[in-house]
């Protein structure tokens, strides 16, 4: 009896040992060099499908020049940002890794100012300005600039030839937005003028207070007297209206589905459209966001970069692997499905003169110098949250909130 | 006499050891995917654990501020209470009705089998997105479908009202399961009893309430108290189906657990909501046992006399 326990007890030990050192030499892995004597560097992407193929493509590319470094692409899919937690907390984190939710991770990367100022002044010059703001916290640099994409207006201009509407221009006002929008609209056929996201994200709806001179929060990050100001309520109430006019309809998501289906004259969002709508056959053009009165066309930068672990072991190795990442040769590559980042590459590929492309270009010019609440809000998920409660009551057809009701209780 | 002695140990010592064997790689996989993480997030209940940075101790400070600062807190366990209590009694009855019908013996009820069960295997991301499309108000098929019998349907999706109906019927989707374990304890009911209650007289309606529902009360047990608990950690759906929304109406308190964890960053608290959540599915469960005597019906015990 005593000798089947011991050996049962062994058994375990030996399955449990089994285990345990399958789970670790993956870490010692990372640690140590190739067999080839190179320096492993792990990069995590968010990519998927396509675009995995695309970013190996060119990963082999910089390991087959490169004679002492070998990057591994992880790419985690949709969980990403759950994959990256879990691994920044096990003390596991890929070396170099996308981000863009700087503020959330910014403890566990490492500053990248250093590495930078090596580089020279040139290197840094060549990114646009309003892209680093989006790629550092408190002053630190924690990423470099790899894709972006600024919000414009997309139109169907299906649906203005047949009203024989010119297309709009850089330079509308939210006026001549609605009043196209009145025109467009044929409660008939079902076509609304205007859709705009009934429960927007937070992050990107603040582009349109700083187009009225506004902000959520102040250098301080106090929402009291900044999302309640004048200025603030005027822009939901401008929003609001829109939808109790009944020439806008809030989206049940980004207003992608709407748009597809052809029944929407225009909504607002990024570059993520450019391709899906083509794809649904939809004839559209862009253009700026419109501007307020004595405003400017300003919009929310989403921002994409790759950031270093401050754990990683070999940050010169990474940090040479990012560089190339960002680099010329690069961006050019991506091209196909990322805005470049590097104004030499935007100038040699006549980007800003593409009657598509050249929009989002314009739209990041005009957008230096606004910081987004989540960098200077401490814990601004939860902000995030409650901000999108608030703005799902001012706009859901069943409360409908008076705005100025909404979000003078919100800054309480 | 001697050899037969020395010989029965080692005989008792493969036939314990074996069946250990056998079930080795389930009990390492409940061990360190069970058992660990379970012991572990009671740990982490007990700290302020960020998932960048140190974790620091702040004793039972998790569980105050889950029942004194959080209102999201009663406001998550009561809509997932309302969800449970209209999901539960529906799922049992549509999965009976539907095990019900695959019973009879029809022409083709094979096929019909097939296409009950199917949703069932069908992945819940899939499962929501598809419901997504579905429910949408403007261009939605369901409201589509009802307009053409005159019926203008509600915003689905974007109505308060409306929401937590929408993830009832979407995850009604899954009834395949449920329909499956009563089908077989059905077809399990001797055809004799049937054949005897029709000689005397019994309609089908009456056989169904004295001689089905009371064979099967035992998997009507098994089949409520596994739904509870489905019912009550239901993620998948809220998470990608409304978020939580419209205005919070479908904030169930999985998605409550959820974003705690993975989208503010509050490990130890998100830890201290699972495991109140857990003490209240243990405690329903034994509730359930608990009145199970007085409804379940087990063959076993009839046999003995009926006595308890």
């Amino acid at each position: 009896m005593k000798l089947s326990k011991m050996k049962l007890i062994l058994l375990f030990t030996i399955a449990l040992a089994l285990l345990l050192s399958a789970c670790n030499s993956t870490k010692s892995n990372s640690d140590e060099a190739t067999e080839d004597g190179k320096v492993k560097i792990r990069f995590a992407t968010w990519d998927v499908g396509n675009d995995v193929q695309l970013q190996q493509n060119l990963i082999d590319e910089f390991n087959a020049k490169n004679e002492k470094i070998k990057v591994v692409l992880e790419a985690y899919g949709g969980e990403y940002d759950t994959k990256i937690t879990a691994g920044i907390g096990a003390k596991d984190a890929p070396d170099v890794m996308y981000m863009w939710n700087y503020p959330q991770y910014k403890d566990a990367l490492e500053p990248l100012d250093s590495y930078i100022d090596k580089n020279g002044e040139e290197y840094k010059s060549d990114f646009y300005e309003s892209l680093w703001n989006y790629n550092s916290v408190g002053g630190e640099t924690l990423g470099l600039p790899v894709g972006y994409t600024t919000h414009v207006v997309y139109y169907n201009k299906d649906l203005f030839d047949e009203k024989g509407l010119e297309y709009p221009q850089a330079g509308w006002t939210w006026a001549d937005l609605q009043e196209t929008a009145k025109k467009l609209t044929n409660k008939d056929k079902k076509i609304t003028g205007f859709a705009f996201p009934g429960k927007p994200d937070p992050y990107d709806f603040e582009m349109y207070l700083w187009g009225n001179g506004a902000s959520y929060v102040d250098s301080d990050g106090k929402l009291k007297g900044n999302l309640n100001s004048t200025k603030s309520i005027e822009t939901f109430s401008l929003f609001q209206d829109m939808l109790k006019d009944g020439y806008a309809i809030t989206t049940e998501g980004s207003g992608d589905t709407e748009m597809k289906s052809g029944k929407v004259g225009m909504f607002i969002n990024g570059a993520w459209y450019l391709s899906p709508l083509k794809e649904a056959g939809i004839n559209y053009g862009v253009v700026e966001v419109p501007t307020f009165e004595n405003g400017k066309s300003v919009s929310i930068v989403s921002s994409s970069g790759i950031a270093m672990s401050k754990d990683s072991k070999h940050k010169e190795a990474a940090f040479e692997f990012m560089k190339f990442w960002t680099g010329k040769e690069a961006n050019k590559e991506r091209i196909a499905f990322e805005l470049p980042v590097l104004k030499s590459v935007v100038e040699e590929e006549k980007l800003q003169e593409d009657p598509v492309k050249g929009v989002f270009y314009s739209m990041l010019e005009q957008s230096e110098g606004y910081t987004p609440a989540s960098f200077i809000t401490e814990n601004w998920s939860q902000v995030s949250e409650n901000l999108g409660f608030v703005f799902e009551q001012i706009f859901n057809p069943s409360t409908r909130v008076d705005p100025k009701k909404a979000l003078n209780e919100a800054v309480k | 006499m001697l050899k037969k002695k020395e010989k029965q140990p080692s005989f008792t010592l493969v036939r314990k050891r074996v069946p250990y064997l056998f079930i080795l790689p389930w009990i390492i996989g409940f061990l360190v995917f069970t058992l660990g993480p379970l012991g572990s997030s009671l740990i982490m209940s007990l700290f302020d654990w960020p998932i960048t940075g140190e974790a620091k101790f702040i004793g039972l400070n998790n569980f105050t501020k889950m029942f004194t600062a959080d209102p999201q807190f009663y406001d998550s366990l009561v809509i997932t209470f309302k969800f449970a209590a209209i999901f539960v009694p529906l799922n049992l009855i549509s999965a009976l009705v539907l095990a019900l019908l695959i019973t009879q013996p029809v022409k083709g009820v094979k096929i019909f089998r097939t296409i009950f069960y199917l949703p069932a295997v069908v992945s819940g991301v899939a499962v929501s997105i598809i419901w997504g499309w579905i429910f949408n108000s403007e261009f939605g098929v369901l409201n589509y479908l009802l307009s053409l019998i005159g019926i203008e349907g509600p915003s689905w999706l974007i109505d308060p009202k409306w929401a937590i109906v929408t993830i009832v019927i979407a995850s009604a989707w899954g009834v395949g399961t449920m329909m499956l374990i009563f089908y077989t304890d059905i077809k399990g009911i001797p055809p004799e009893l049937y054949e005897a209650a029709s000689i005397d007289g019994a309609g089908p309606l009456r056989q169904f309430f004295n001689i089905t529902i009371p064979t099967i009360t035992p998997t009507i047990l098994f089949n409520v108290i596994t739904s509870v608990i489905a019912a009550l950690q239901q993620l998948t759906l809220v998470l990608l189906l409304t978020g939580g929304g419209p205005l919070k109406s479908t904030y169930f308190y999985g998605l409550f657990v959820y974003n705690n964890a993975f989208k503010h960053h509050q490990l130890g608290y998100a830890s201290a909501n699972a495991w109140f959540m857990f003490i209240i599915i243990l405690i329903l469960t034994m509730l359930i046992f608990k009145s199970s005597s007085t409804w379940v019906f087990y063959e076993a015990e009839m046999k003995k006399g009926g006595k308890k």
